[in-house]
C-alpha cells in the first residue's frame, strides 16, 4: 500500500510545474483569450516534445506507456495553470483509438498525436443534456460508401482545431463510434463560448455527413461500454484538472491572507479567514485522495474503478467550486476584478464541472453501484 | 503509487477473518465482565496493543495490520476492545515519559483491561483552553493532595485509574504550572457522578476530588512539566481505526439502502425517488473519499512519516463528514429516522460510536466528534497556523503572557 508518488512521478510533476510556470503564465492565458484558435501552437509542440501527448500511449506509437496516474499528475498541473488547449480531449481520443481501433486507425492517428501533429476530440453530448452514452440520438445510416451521420453535438471541446472528431452515433446495430473528418461535407461547426474564455466549445450540426465504411472504431453497435469507459476516464482527468485549479486558488488565498492587512493585522489572523482557508485545504487534500485513487484504480483495473471515477468527479466538482469561490471571498474586492487572476481558475473549474458527466449524473452512477 | 495490499497484509487479513469467525461472541455482551473477557481474548490473539513495543506487552505490529484488524472487526460488527483511552494514549504516554517502576506497575494491566483508565483533563472552566485548568495538587513531600473538579470524563464510572492534569504552581503563567500525575480512582477522595448525554446514556461523568491522594511515584515527568506531556500527541493507535471507521459507515449505509427499499412513498420505494438518490449519492461519494483518505494516512504511517498537524485534517474531515452523513440519513428517513429502538425497517445500526442503537443514535453521537479531542474550531486553528502558516491570531491570553 503506497499512496505517495514514486520518484519518477514526482519528477514528472516538478518538470510539468516548471514548464508551465514558464510557458503558461496567467498573462499567456489572457493573451489566448483573444486568439481565434485559443491555443498556442508552439506550446503544443513543446508539450509533445516533452512526451506529454504520448505519455500513456504504447511505445510502438512513440509513447511512453505510462498510466492514468501520470496523466492525472500532468492534468493537475495543467489545471493549476489553467492551460488553454485541446490536450485532454486529444489524449482521451487517443485512448479511445488505442482501445478500440484497428491497426490502420492506430497507425494513422496515434503516432501523429504523440508527435503533436494531430489533435482530436470526442463529442459526448447530443442535443439533450444526457451523459448516458446509450442515450445517443445522432443517427448513423448505412450508405453505398459506408455511413452517413445526422444529428447535433453540443459543447464539443476544441473541435475547431481538431484533425479528427470521434462521434458517437446510433447505427442500426446500436451505439457506435465514428472517426470523422471535421472538414467533411454536411458538417457545420460553430463556436460556443462559455464564461471560461480559455475553454473552447463547438456546436456541431451534421446533415448526412458521409463517413467511410472503415471509419468505425471497433464493431458497429458495440460502442456503449467503450463510451462509458471513456466518459469515466474523461471524468477522472477533468477531476485532476479541477484539483489543480483548486490548489492554485488555495495557494493564492493563503498567500494573500498572510500579507493583506486590515484592522492593523493580516487578515489571515482572523479566524473567519483562517478557518475558511483550513476548510479549503481539507477539500483540496480530500480531492487529491479522490483523484489519485480513481486514477490508480483505472490503471490497476481495480474492481471499484468505475465507482471511484464517479466519486472523484462528483466530489472534486463540489470541492473545487467551493475552494475557488472561497478564494475570491478571502480576497475581498480585488478577487472580483478582471485584472486579478483568480477568476481564471475559478472559471476553469466551473467549466470542467459541467463536462464528462456533471455532479447529478455521477451521483446517480454512484447510487446504482452502491445499492446493488 | 500502488494501492494494492501486500501479500503479507492480505494473508494477515485472511487470518484475522478466520479468527473472528471462530471467536466472535455469539451473544450481545451485557456486563463489564463480559466485555473484559472479550477484550482479554482479543489481546491474547494479538489484536490489542498491536503497536505497543513487545517489551511492554504489545505486539510490535504495523499500522496497516492494526487497521486491518479494526476493519475486519467492523466488517462483522464485532464488539470493540475496551480501555481505548488507556491503550491508545495513556499507555503510550507512560511508555515515553514514565519511570521503569511505573511501566512495570501499570502497562500490562492496562493492556489486558484488568484496570480501566480514564482521562482527567477537562474542567467546567477549562475545555479548549485546557491550560487554564484549576484542579490543585499540593506537594506534601511523598504525595500530592488533590482538590478540584473534572468533567466530561469518559469511562469515569468504570475507571480504576485516571491520568490527571493538575495545577502545582498557580503563580507562574498558566502553561508552566501544570503537572501530570496518575490518580487512583478507587479512593474516598474521588467521587464520580455520571452525566447523562443527549443520547440518554451516561458514558461520561463528573469527577470531584476532595483531598484525594496521588503518590509522588505516580508523577509523570517533572513537577510543573505536565503541559509538555499533555502536548506530546503520542497516539500509538493513530490511524488504527481509519479503515474500520469507514467500514462501519458502509455497514450503516447498507442499512439505509435496506430501509429505503422497504419504506414507500406514493406506492414506490424511497430508493426510486430522485431526491433520495441524490442524497444517497452524495453520502456515498463522501464516504468513499473518507476511505481513500484513510488509505493515504496509512500509507504515510507505514513509511514512518509522522502525520503531525496534518492529522488535524483527518480528524476534521471525518467528524464533519459524520454529521453530514447522519443528517442526510435522517432527512431521507423522515420520522422513521427518529426512532431510538430498532424495528423491522432497519435493524440495529453500527453507529461507529461504540454505543449500539439506530440512525437516531448515530445522528446524536455525530454531534460529539466535532467537540472532543480538539473541537473543529481548534483543529482549524491548528491547520491554519501550523499547516498553512497563517499568522497567529491576537488573543487576550497571549497578550497577557
Ligand atoms: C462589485 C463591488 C462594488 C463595490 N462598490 C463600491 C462602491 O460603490 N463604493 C465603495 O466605496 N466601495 C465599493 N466596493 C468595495 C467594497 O466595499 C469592499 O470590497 C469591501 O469593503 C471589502 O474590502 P476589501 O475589498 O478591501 O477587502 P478586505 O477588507 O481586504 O477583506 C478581505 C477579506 O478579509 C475579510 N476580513 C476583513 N476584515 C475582517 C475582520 N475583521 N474579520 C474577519 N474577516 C475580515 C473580508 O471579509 C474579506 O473576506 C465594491 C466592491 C465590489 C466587489
Ligand atoms: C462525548 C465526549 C467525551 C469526552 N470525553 C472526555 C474525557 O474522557 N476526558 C476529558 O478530559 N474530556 C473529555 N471530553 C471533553 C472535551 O475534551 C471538551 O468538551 C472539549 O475540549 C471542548 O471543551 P468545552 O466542552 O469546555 O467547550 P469550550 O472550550 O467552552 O468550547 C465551546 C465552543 O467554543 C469554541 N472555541 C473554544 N475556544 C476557541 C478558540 N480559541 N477559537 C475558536 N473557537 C473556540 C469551541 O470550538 C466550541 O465550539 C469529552 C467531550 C465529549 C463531548
Amino acid at each position: 500500500m503506497d499512496f505517495s508518488f514514486s520518484s519518477d512521478q514526482q519528477l514528472l510533476k516538478n518538470s510539468a510545474r516548471a514548464f508551465l510556470d514558464e510557458h503558461c503564465q496567467p498573462a499567456t492565458v489572457r493573451l489566448l483569450w483573444d486568439d481565434p484558435r485559443g491555443e498556442s501552437e508552439s506550446m503544443w509542440k513543446e508539450m509533445a516534445q516533452l512526451g506529454w501527448h504520448g505519455l500513456s500511449l504504447p511505445e510502438a506509437y512513440g509513447g511512453s506507456g505510462l498510466g492514468m496516474v501520470e496523466t492525472a499528475i500532468l492534468l493537475e498541473e495543467l489545471g493549476r495553470a489553467a492551460y488553454p488547449g485541446p490536450y485532454w480531449p486529444t489524449v482521451l481520443s487517443a485512448a479511445a483509438i488505442e482501445a478500440a481501433g484497428n491497426d490502420a486507425q492506430k497507425k494513422r492517428w496515434l503516432s501523429a498525436i504523440a508527435t503533436g501533429d494531430a489533435r482530436a476530440t470526442l463529442a459526448f453530448l447530443d442535443r439533450d443534456l444526457d451523459w448516458d452514452p446509450a442515450a445517443v440520438t445522432t443517427r448513423a445510416e448505412k450508405s453505398s460508401k459506408g455511413w452517413t451521420l445526422s444529428g447535433t453535438k453540443r459543447f464539443v471541446p476544441w473541435a475547431h482545431v481538431a484533425d479528427v472528431l470521434l462521434i458517437p452515433a446510433r447505427a442500426p446495430e446500436g451505439p457506435s463510434l465514428f472517426l470523422v473528418d471535421p472538414s467533411g461535407a454536411g458538417l457545420k461547426l460553430s463556436p460556443v463560448q462559455g464564461m471560461d474564455l480559455a475553454t473552447r466549445w463547438v456546436h456541431l450540426e451534421m446533415d448526412s455527413v458521409p463517413v467511410a465504411g472503415d471509419a468505425v472504431l471497433g464493431a458497429p453497435g458495440q460502442a456503449a461500454a467503450l463510451l462509458s469507459g471513456l466518459l469515466r476516464r474523461g471524468a477522472v482527468g477533468a477531476a485532476a484538472e479541477m484539483l489543480g485549479a483548486a490548489r492554485r486558488c488555495l495557494d493564492m488565498a493563503v498567500g494573500y491572507a498572510k500579507v493583506r492587512e486590515q484592522f492593523g493585522q493580516p487578515i489571515g489572523s482572523f479566524q473567519a479567514i483562517r478557518h475558511k482557508c483550513s476548510e479549503m485545504l481539507l477539500e483540496v487534500e480530500n480531492s487529491h485522495s479522490a483523484v489519485y485513487y480513481a486514477a490508480w484504480a483505472l490503471d490497476a483495473k481495480a474492481e471499484d474503478h468505475e465507482l471511484a471515477a464517479s466519486v472523484a468527479k462528483a466530489y472534486v466538482a463540489d470541492a473545487s467550486r467551493k475552494v475557488c469561490g472561497e478564494a475570491i471571498q478571502v480576497h475581498g474586492g480585488i478577487g472580483f476584478t478582471w485584472e486579478y487572476d483568480l477568476h481564471i481558475y475559478f472559471k476553469r473549474a466551473k467549466a470542467l464541472e459541467a463536462m464528462y458527466g456533471d455532479v447529478d449524473y455521477h451521483r446517480e452512477q454512484i447510487v446504482r453501484r452502491a445499492t446493488r | 503509487m500502488d494501492l494494492n495490499y501486500s501479500p503479507e497484509d492480505r494473508e494477515f487479513r485472511a487470518a484475522t477473518r478466520r479468527w473472528l469467525e471462530t471467536n466472535i461472541p455469539k451473544q450481545e455482551l451485557k456486563t463489564l465482565d463480559e466485555r473484559k473477557a472479550w477484550h482479554r481474548k482479543l489481546y491474547e490473539a494479538g489484536y490489542v496493543g498491536m503497536l505497543w513495543p513487545k517489551e511492554y506487552g504489545g505486539w510490535g505490529a504495523t499500522p496497516m495490520q492494526q487497521a486491518i484488524v479494526q476493519d475486519e472487526m467492523a466488517r462483522v460488527s464485532a464488539p470493540p476492545a475496551i480501555n481505548g483511552l488507556g491503550i491508545g494514549f495513556i499507555g503510550p504516554t507512560i511508555i515515553v515519559h514514565g519511570t521503569e517502576a511505573q511501566k512495570k506497575r501499570y502497562l500490562k494491566r492496562m493492556l489486558t483491561a484488568e484496570e480501566i483508565w480514564c482521562q482527567l483533563y477537562s474542567e467546567p472552566n477549562a475545555g479548549s483552553d485546557l491550560a487554564s485548568l484549576k484542579t490543585r495538587a499540593e506537594d506534601q513531600g511523598d504525595h500530592f493532595v488533590v482538590n478540584g473538579q473534572k468533567i466530561w470524563t469518559s469511562s469515569g464510572p468504570i475507571a480504576d485509574w485516571g491520568i490527571l492534569l493538575c495545577r502545582t504552581d498557580p503563580k507562574v503563567p498558566k502553561h508552566r504550572g501544570i503537572s501530570c500525575v496518575l490518580l487512583n480512582m478507587r479512593q474516598p477522595g474521588v467521587e464520580v457522578r455520571p452525566l447523562k448525554q443527549i443520547t440518554g446514556s451516561s458514558l461520561f461523568s463528573e469527577v470531584f476530588m476532595t483531598n484525594a491522594r496521588a503518590d509522588k511515584s505516580d508523577l509523570i515527568g517533572d513537577v510543573n512539566g505536565g503541559w509538555a506531556i499533555a502536548q506530546t500527541t503520542l497516539g500509538f493507535e493513530r490511524g488504527g481505526n481509519a479503515l474500520g471507521r469507514v467500514t462501519r459507515y458502509v455497514t450503516a449505509f447498507n442499512q439505509l439502502v435496506k430501509a429505503t427499499k422497504e419504506l414507500k412513498r406514493g406506492g414506490k420505494p424511497l430508493i426510486d425517488d430522485p431526491a433520495v438518490r441524490a442524497r444517497m449519492g452524495r453520502i456515498y461519494a463522501d464516504l468513499e473519499v473518507q476511505r481513500y483518505a484513510a488509505l493515504r494516512v496509512l500509507s504515510a504511517l507505514q513509511k514512518g512519516d509522522a502525520p503531525g498537524a496534518a492529522s488535524s485534517i483527518t480528524k476534521l474531515s471525518y467528524t464533519e463528514f459524520e454529521k453530514r452523513y447522519y443528517e442526510l440519513a435522517l432527512e431521507i428517513l423522515g420520522p422513521f429516522g427518529q426512532l431510538m429502538v430498532a424495528r423491522e425497517e432497519f435493524e440495529e445500526v453500527d453507529t461507529s460510536s461504540g454505543e449500539p442503537g439506530t440512525f437516531a443514535t448515530a445522528f446524536l453521537w455525530s454531534r460529539a466528534g466535532t467537540i472532543y479531542s480538539g473541537s473543529s474550531e481548534i483543529q482549524k486553528n491548528i491547520i491554519g497556523e501550523r499547516v498553512l502558516g497563517l499568522p497567529k491570531e491576537v488573543r487576550a491570553d497571549r497578550l497577557k503572557a
